[in-house]
């Protein structure tokens, strides 16, 4: 355990009074929040960034607190229309988020693959690491004294399903699931997630909403992700399960065994029974809770029994907090959120296996091989649970002759199970297809890879490698 | 024997494997459905194969309407894209 660390949990738990956080308007809470624990405690540990590397670096909160004041005087001085944060260190971006909510400067957070949109948004100012306004362009428009609507945060959609488009929220709609008791306060969070998509802003902001230490590995190499963990007393982990199962698969199992994980949350995609498994053998005192949003919807409901998709019951009862789901005849998830709202399609297809519904895959993900169809996630399950296969993915190659042949990758157990060869076990892959799935669900390309790998969001991609 | 014939033979070879199916000799002349039993999945698996070893997809192109009935009308498929440099990956 690195010293600060040591020494920050050894103080008492400072955290924010809740009425500073609740009384405050909803886009000021951020930068309200961040004073509050800067009175109390100024060099309580904010941010560990690059951490799990030799270029580890921590930003207490006194130090954002006092970038918030300067880059909220330079805002209120220069009015800008809009801010469009172009940062690369997650403290840049905190800050940006802060002083432009107090400020009532519109946010624009634009991950890589969105950069090339920064076009819409006309007039705006970017606003990289320096933290420093550019000079106002002449004639360029300036933010009216009088506009006293609510700023709108502008966060891009990942572009899984289609090009990335930028999608207006609100301070409001950003902060609706920060968990703000007690409870929650003071806990160290890792952020794997790309700090600048939804899922990533929702991590920061609840760690720093609640006086937490917010943990952010130099990358995604499960070893420097383990070595996080461990290092900086993590109890939170919110991941999704390609990122928790490459973790558990490939990092180093000594230095995920030192970690002191309290709580992991799978978003994004659904989780397999397997994994689950794994992830409780591995991690026996951290409660797993899957929690099932979409980008249109928000927090639907959140599951933490330990088993795959949800319980059976839940169709057609009301859930806490007012949702209702239901099925299209085929098999897509329906949700209602409130009665005054109309059923939507979620895209996700469920099959109900005993006493659960279980996730088969996104509608869209589903390949389509001479008119039959074949759910990927279906073949991948049952690919990863033959013996020396550790990960894999399921994707559709374009085939002149059937529309779409399926193809996947695995990755290998290292070492591989006693008696195994790389051989043998894609011949086994192969086999168990053969035996458990339809002819045309089988998979007939099938590599051999060191890695599969992740979309930004931290998904697993369904197409080719480029 | 000539490359393309070797690398349509490998490809054919690969298919009969990982299906779990008997190896067997391939020639020209054998129907790839009748003699060795090919249907549509194996031939998509086949060209798939093929491009990776082949470098082309003379089928992506609407130009290749050509039926396929026989070992020999594959390998002059490939034969044919290969020298007038076809439809490249």
């Amino acid at each position: 355990m690195s010293p600060d660390t040591q020494a920050t949990m050894k103080t008492s738990t400072p955290v924010p009074a809740p009425s500073a956080l609740l009384e405050a308007p909803v886009e000021d809470r951020l930068a309200a929040a961040i004073g509050e624990i800067v009175r109390q405690a100024p060099d309580r540990l904010a941010i560990v960034a690059q951490a799990g590397s030799d270029a580890r670096r921590s930003i207490d909160y006194g130090t954002l607190a006092q970038a918030i004041a300067a880059l909220e005087a330079a805002l209120d001085a220069a009015r800008p229309v809009g801010i469009v944060a172009r940062a690369a260190r997650i403290e840049s971006l905190v800050v940006i988020a802060a002083a432009c909510g107090r400020q009532h400067v519109p946010v624009a957070f634009l991950a890589d693959d969105s950069r090339d949109l920064v076009g819409e948004l006309r007039d705006w100012v970017e606003l990289d690491d320096s933290l420093t306004l550019p000079p106002a362009p002449a004639g360029g428009r300036k933010r009216l004294e009088f506009e006293t609507v609510p700023p709108q945060v502008i966060v891009a959609t990942s572009g899984t399903s289609g090009p990335p488009k930028l999608v207006d929220h609100s301070w409001e709609s950003l902060l609706a699931a920060a968990r703000l008791s007690e409870q929650w306060h003071g806990l160290g969070w890792l952020l794997v997630y790309d700090a600048t998509r939804w899922a990533g802003i929702q991590v920061w902001l609840q760690a720093l909403l609640t006086g937490g230490r917010l943990v952010v590995p130099a990358s995604r190499d499960p070893d420097v992700v383990a070595r996080a963990l461990a290092d900086e007393g993590v109890s939170i982990l919110p991941a999704t399960p390609t990122l928790l199962r490459r973790l558990l698969a490939s990092a180093d199992p000594s230095l995920l065994q030192k970690s002191a994980l309290d709580r992991i949350t799978l978003g994004g995609e659904a989780a397999d029974a397997a994994l689950l498994r794994q992830a409780q053998a591995m991690f026996p005192k951290a409660k797993i809770t899957q929690v099932y949003a979409t980008t249109e919807l928000g927090e639907v409901y959140r599951v933490a029994d330990g088993g795959p998709g949800f319980p059976a019951t839940w169709i057609g009862k009301a859930l806490p907090g007012g949702a209702r789901l239901s099925l299209r005849r085929d098999g897509e998830l329906l949700v209602r959120l409130s009665r005054d709202t109309a059923e939507i399609g979620t895209g996700d297809l469920v099959e109900r296996r005993g006493d659960r519904y279980e996730f088969t895959g996104r509608r869209s993900d589903v390949i389509v091989v001479g008119g039959a169809k074949v759910y990927p996630k279906r073949v991948e399950d049952l690919v990863r649970g033959v013996p020396g296969v550790v990960e894999a993915r399921v994707y559709g190659l374009p085939s002149a002759v059937t529309g779409e042949l399926v193809a996947g990758e695995i990755v290998l157990a290292e070492p591989l199970p006693e008696g195994h060869t790389p051989e043998s076990v894609r011949a086994a892959v192969l086999k168990a297809c053969r035996d458990g799935l339809e002819p045309h669900s089988v998979p007939r390309i099938l590599d051999l890879v060191k890695q599969i790998a992740t979309t930004p969001a931290g998904k697993t991609p369904r197409k080719p490698r480029a | 024997m000539k490359p393309v014939v070797a690398a349509v033979a490998d490809a054919i070879h690969s298919v009969l494997r990982d299906t779990g199916r008997e190896a067997r000799p391939i020639e020209p002349p054998m129907l790839l459905a009748a003699d060795l039993g090919l249907d549509s999945l194996d031939l998509a698996q086949t060209i798939v194969l093929l491009e990776r070893s082949l470098g082309v997809d003379p089928f992506r192109s609407a130009a290749t309407s050509r039926t396929v009935r026989t070992v020999s009308d594959l390998v002059s498929i490939y034969e044919t894209a290969l020298t007038t440099g076809g439809s490249r990956a």
